[in-house]
């Protein structure tokens, strides 16, 4: 959306360069609904639950993002946009070379530290969006499920049932206004004669 | 080829001037139709009638429209050194439905920025002309707010207080107290109490990301529920491929798309184009004729030239304590126009206003701010509900070099161009916009704020697209007249963003709807002189 942007580093969806936003907007898939998979088989299916956990791991309440859903999520975004899977396909078989190459072990039974390094010698490599999309797909899977945000709320005092149920709040004071009200009129005032065209 | 009855007054564009335009004739008797290329949006289906609102947002909701695709967007490429990040929505209401609701005048002298500041070009009306219009305007809306700001004009009593500011705003009052600035409630289009027949804000916030609820005043609750009553034919799913000349050179309708595909012919007496920025030079530049041939009312060669879109950039300033930065309407509080009129001792003319905003939501935070890993949830918390955020608008010179052109490469489902733009801030929007920012910071650390970060002024935030069919009394500078009447053809009017020959430096949809109001009014004032197209 309109606010949506990395600060620093936002680039404008446009077909001139690879970008999975430009696949996924008519993928519309409800946050935190139950799901299983049915893009990934179940071999590939844990590897992108451990890459998630990874890019968002547990934390007091919050939960790590592979145990509410975020793989699932990714595999039902996929599921309605097929064009997205072979990067998606690729990334993790990548993730696996890349784990047993450093590690000697599979992604899964590599330590959280084993698996950060994974993760970003991946990105640093990456130029199909693969890994960007995963990323973007866990934070939203994460960040949009009842459990995170009613951690947020107790850890955080971030009401994030606001939206929904709204907020009574205090009406404007107009007698913070005394000061302003006292100044000379701010604006400028505009003669009768108008000029010509540049 | 299937030819509909002839009706007084076609209007193509069904968003914030389409809709003022067909209620504002049918109060007066016109027989209007209006050809949408989009659909109504349901209810139901906007994001804050969810609570993943803002994942919807990122993808249904999405503001541009190559990540949205909804059946109706047509491809826009984004280039230039400052490329456009474009916003806008393709169906009933227009690119309101995703709007902030904030809603502002314009000042006098925006509308004399060539004899004031020797830049760019005088309005072909002034201040007084419109501020009428604006008042109407205000009434069907239901703008929120208070009138006596001492930095601008008198006007009446707004039908609506201003929305609560909560803490996020009592921190900037704060600061603008010490600092001794200008500042105001912000006015919002948005029903603070109940308004014909919809319901106050409770202050869900998030406000561009629908209001499932009714209260943000966009033009498809607002104009749309009148103009229907007042029997306006609103025609939706309907993509209009050009406009129809008649022999003399006349404007007699447009020959359009329907929901199923096939080509049908709208004839009316009078045609208005509202398609926005870049809807409306695109179905200009489509319809070339022999006689036309670098597209329609283009002999000034200025259709889809002078794109302006605002100087813009956001800065969010960190604070100790909570700021309670999730309630309330999104652009909701206080702004200040301390720095809108051009100061002789800046290094650049023009100038721009500071909205307060709350806090990011936390998916927005998240990818702004808080990297993948271990240490994801401490750079997280050390913001959420810490920040507040400013919004800056600056005025965004006209530019020939910055234009809209079709894009043949990239078509839309009904094998009609895209579009391609094209923008480079100048120089004097540059110097603005650092020292836009360079004050946002100055207020926020005013407030309190530990430390403040800001977006920079690059890629632009594409809400606000204007200028590219611009309004004018020399037909070699300019498009449209003073009544948004066509130069080059009679019977055609051009009212919408795409007319503001200026930008001023405050989001146009007040202004873009007044002008809408008055360019009704003048094409009633003419209707002996109608030919109706058999």
């Amino acid at each position: 959306m309109a606010y949506d942007r990395k600060q620093g580093q936002h680039q404008i969806a446009q077909s001139s360069r690879p970008d999975y936003r430009l696949e996924v907007g008519r993928a519309e898939i409800p946050v935190g609904k139950p799901r299983t998979f049915v893009v990934l088989d179940p071999e590939r299916a844990v590897t992108l639950r451990a890459w998630t956990s990874t890019l968002i791991p547990a934390y007091g309440l919050r939960p790590d993002a592979g145990s509410i859903g975020a793989a699932e999520y990714i595999d039902a975004t996929v599921h309605l946009v097929p064009s997205l899977r072979p990067a998606l396909f690729r990334g993790i078989e990548e993730v696996e070379q890349i784990a047993r190459a450093n590690t000697g072990h599979p992604f899964t039974e590599c330590t959280g530290a084993e698996r950060e390094d994974v993760l970003r010698q991946f990105q640093a490599a990456d130029d199909t969006d693969a890994f960007n999309m995963v990323n973007d797909f866990t934070y939203e899977a994460y960040y949009g499920h009842p459990e995170v945000l009613g951690a947020l709320e107790t850890e955080n005092g971030w009401r994030g049932m606001a939206p929904m149920t709204g907020t009574a709040m205090s009406a404007f004071d107009p007698s913070r206004l005394s000061r302003v009200l006292s100044l000379p009129p701010r604006y400028r005032q505009v003669p009768s004669d108008k000029g010509g065209d540049r | 080829m299937s030819r509909d009855p002839a009706a007084d007054v076609l209007v193509i564009g069904s968003g914030a001037a389409g809709a003022a335009i067909c209620k504002r004739l049918s109060e007066k008797g016109a027989k209007v139709v209006c050809l949408e290329q989009g659909d109504w949006v349901d209810h139901n289906r906007l994001p804050k009638a969810h609570l993943d609102w803002e994942v919807r947002g990122r993808r249904f909701w999405a503001a541009n429209p190559n990540v949205r695709r909804w059946p109706a967007d047509y491809p826009v490429a984004s280039e230039g050194q400052d490329p456009v990040d474009v916003y806008m929505y393709n169906a009933v209401g227009g690119s309101q439905i995703g709007f902030a609701g904030n809603y502002w005048r314009m000042a006098p002298s925006d509308f004399r920025v060539r004899t004031l500041d020797g830049v760019a070009v005088d309005w072909p009306l002034d201040y007084e002309e419109l501020a009428p219009y604006y008042s109407i305007n205000d009434i069907e809306i239901g703008i929120a707010g208070l009138a006596g700001d001492p930095c601008g004009p008198p006007r009446d009593p707004l039908p609506n207080p201003p929305a609560p500011i909560g803490r996020p705003g009592t921190l900037l009052v704060d600061a603008y107290e010490k600092l001794g600035w200008y500042w105001w409630p912000t006015e919002q289009s948005i029903t603070t109490r109940a308004y014909r027949g919809r319901p106050a804000c409770d202050n869900r916030g998030w406000c561009t990301f629908g209001c499932p609820q009714g209260s943000l005043s966009t033009a498809d609750l607002t104009y749309w529920p009148g103009a229907l009553e007042n029997g306006v034919e609103l025609r939706t799913n309907a993509r209009v491929r050009e406009i129809m000349l008649s022999p003399d050179g006349r404007a007699i309708g447009a020959r359009y798309y329907d929901k199923d595909g096939v080509i049908r012919e709208a004839r009316a007496a009078v045609t208005v184009v509202a398609c926005g920025g870049l809807g409306t030079p695109r179905l200009l530049l489509l319809s070339s004729t022999p006689e036309h041939p670098d597209g329609l009312a283009n002999s000034s060669g200025l259709v889809g030239k002078n794109l302006m879109v605002h100087v813009q950039s956001f800065a969010s300033g960190l604070f100790d304590d909570p700021v309670d930065g999730w309630e309330g309407t999104w652009g909701g509080t206080v702004s200040t126009r301390q720095f809108y009129e051009t100061d002789p001792s800046n290094d650049y003319v023009r100038g721009f206003v500071m909205s307060g905003c709350r806090g990011w939501s936390p998916l927005n935070l998240a990818l702004q701010m808080a990297p993948w890993g271990s240490g994801h949830h401490k750079a997280f918390d050390a913001r959420i509900n810490h920040e507040i955020s400013l919004y800056m608008c600056g005025e965004d010179l006209p530019e020939e070099t910055n234009r809209v052109e079709l894009d043949w490469a990239h078509l839309d489902d009904y094998g009609i161009p895209g579009v391609r733009t094209h923008h480079q801030l100048n120089e004097n929007s540059v110097r603005l916009g650092r020292d836009m920012i360079a004050h946002a910071h100055t207020v926020l650390e005013a407030a309190g704020a530990t430390s403040v970060r800001d977006f920079g002024l690059a890629p632009i935030w594409g809400w606000d697209l204007l200028g590219t069919a611009r309004m004018g009394d020399d037909p070699k500078t300019s498009v449209a007249d003073r009544n948004n009447e066509a130069h080059d053809v009679p019977g055609l009017f051009i009212a919408d963003s795409s007319s503001l020959p200026t930008s001023a430096a405050v989001n146009p949809s007040a202004t873009i709807q007044a002008l809408a109001l008055r360019a009704a009014d003048k094409i009633w004032e003419r209707r002996r002189d109608w030919i109706t197209p058999t």
